[in-house]
């Protein structure tokens, strides 16, 4: 056998088959330097041996034992706790004036992309309009007939994501405007102004009720301001 | 005895050998008991799938050893191990080599190349067998003698000389 080092160490281990080991046995005899590696492998050993080990800190069992009894989370909880969290999402993003902006401007381009106004009452008059929405329990504000050239043409519901809101068509000179009675809460600053998607989003706080203003030019959605805030001044 | 209390029994016991073994992989206190917790872990859920009456000290040292392993995959590097060209030493020795003191074998032993001090460390500090280590480490047992080989021959050669 010539040398082979790894081999004299397993056999200082005890490592190695019989035939193995007697082979090594046999070199060693001859071999001085595989001799000397042993024998130096044998007292390393033992000094590793006699190595203290690093002490834990006496706490750590405890630790340990407290680990233990977390409780991991079951499926089923964490189930739970997406949903419990989904729905405080869902439930802040609905009062979130900016989400709320984006429905109703998506809500403004949907009816007036039609090819046929989808209203479900035609009228150029308020009073008919707002009679029509209280027989089905909706208060609207009193809006205007007509703002910045956009006539009244008709209302009905729309559905958004979580609500049901109360939807008033203008149109004229080719352009649209939609008031929007928004009920249940919604977060805004008095000056809330977006233009999500390029349609002016403007909310307003009239007599307690969210009502929301969409159009696609500043202009319209100033002058129906104007014309809001001039139709409560006059009632007051 | 309930599931608890045998592993209070059987499996707590060996925290001090397996956090020696921890403190020498990591060289730091904190580290090791991070790696000592999370084996109890682990080791705790699997409880179940332990067999009664077989090596459970072979059996936490495995885990020890998956925990470390997946630690280093998180990091995304691998134990650093050095080939050695023929026999000998690829490591300088330290300077002060020729201390006899157990301080040196340490500092010997905390310069080896993880996987190098890992099969040593099993082996000559915990004495597993060839064939314990294999399993551990997950490597065939000819692997397990050349990772020995090679660490010996390291700290040999740091501990400055062929004699230990």
């Amino acid at each position: 056998m010539t040398c082979n080092p790894e081999l004299v160490t397993g056999y200082v281990d005890g490592a190695l088959d019989e035939a193995a080991r007697a082979a090594v046995e046999a070199h060693l005899v001859l071999c001085p330097a595989c001799r000397d590696q042993a024998e130096s492998e044998r007292a390393l050993r033992q000094r590793l041996r006699a190595l203290a080990g690093a002490e834990p800190r006496p706490a750590l069992a405890a630790s340990v034992r407290r680990r233990l009894k977390q409780r991991p989370l079951s499926v089923s909880r964490i189930f739970l706790a997406t949903a419990a969290g989904l729905a405080l999402l869902f439930l802040w993003g609905r009062g979130s004036a900016p989400f709320v902006a984006l429905e109703l401007a998506w809500d403004h381009g949907h009816c007036f992309s039609k090819r046929v106004l989808p209203a479900r009452i035609w009228s150029d008059d308020p009073d008919r309009v707002a009679e029509w929405f209280a027989r089905q329990g909706t208060q609207i504000p009193a809006v205007p007939a007509a703002a910045g050239g956009l006539e009244l043409v008709g209302a009905r519901y729309c559905p958004l994501v979580d609500r049901r809101v109360g939807h008033l068509y203008y149109a004229g000179r080719g352009r649209h405007l939609s008031i929007y009675a928004v009920p249940g809460s919604v977060r805004f600053a008095r000056d809330f102004l977006e233009t999500p998607g390029g349609r002016v989003v403007r909310l307003l706080r009239v007599e307690g009720r969210t009502v929301g203003l969409v159009g696609e030019r500043p202009e319209d959605v100033a002058a129906f301001e104007r014309a809001l805030t001039s139709t409560y001044a006059r009632l007051e | 005895m309930d599931r608890d209390e045998r592993f209070e029994a059987e499996a707590i016991p060996h925290l001090r050998a397996l956090y020696g073994t921890a403190y020498r992989m990591t060289r730091n206190a904190h580290d090791a008991e991070d790696l000592v917790q999370e084996t109890f872990l682990r080791a705790y859920r699997a409880f179940d799938r332990f067999a009664a009456g077989t090596n459970i000290r072979a059996w936490l040292f495995t885990i020890l050893h998956r925990v470390r392993t997946d630690a280093f995959r998180r990091a995304a590097r691998s134990p650093r191990t050095v080939e050695l060209a023929g026999d000998g030493p690829a490591v300088p020795a330290p300077q002060d080599a020729l201390a006899r003191g157990g301080e040196d074998i340490e500092r010997a032993l905390a310069g080896l190349p993880e996987g190098f001090r890992t099969a040593v460390i099993l082996r000559d500090v915990e004495d597993f067998s060839y064939e314990e280590i294999a399993k551990i480490l997950g490597v065939p047992i000819g692997t397990v003698m050349s990772r020995i080989h090679r660490g010996r021959a390291l700290l040999r050669q740091a501990l400055g000389g062929s004699r230990p």
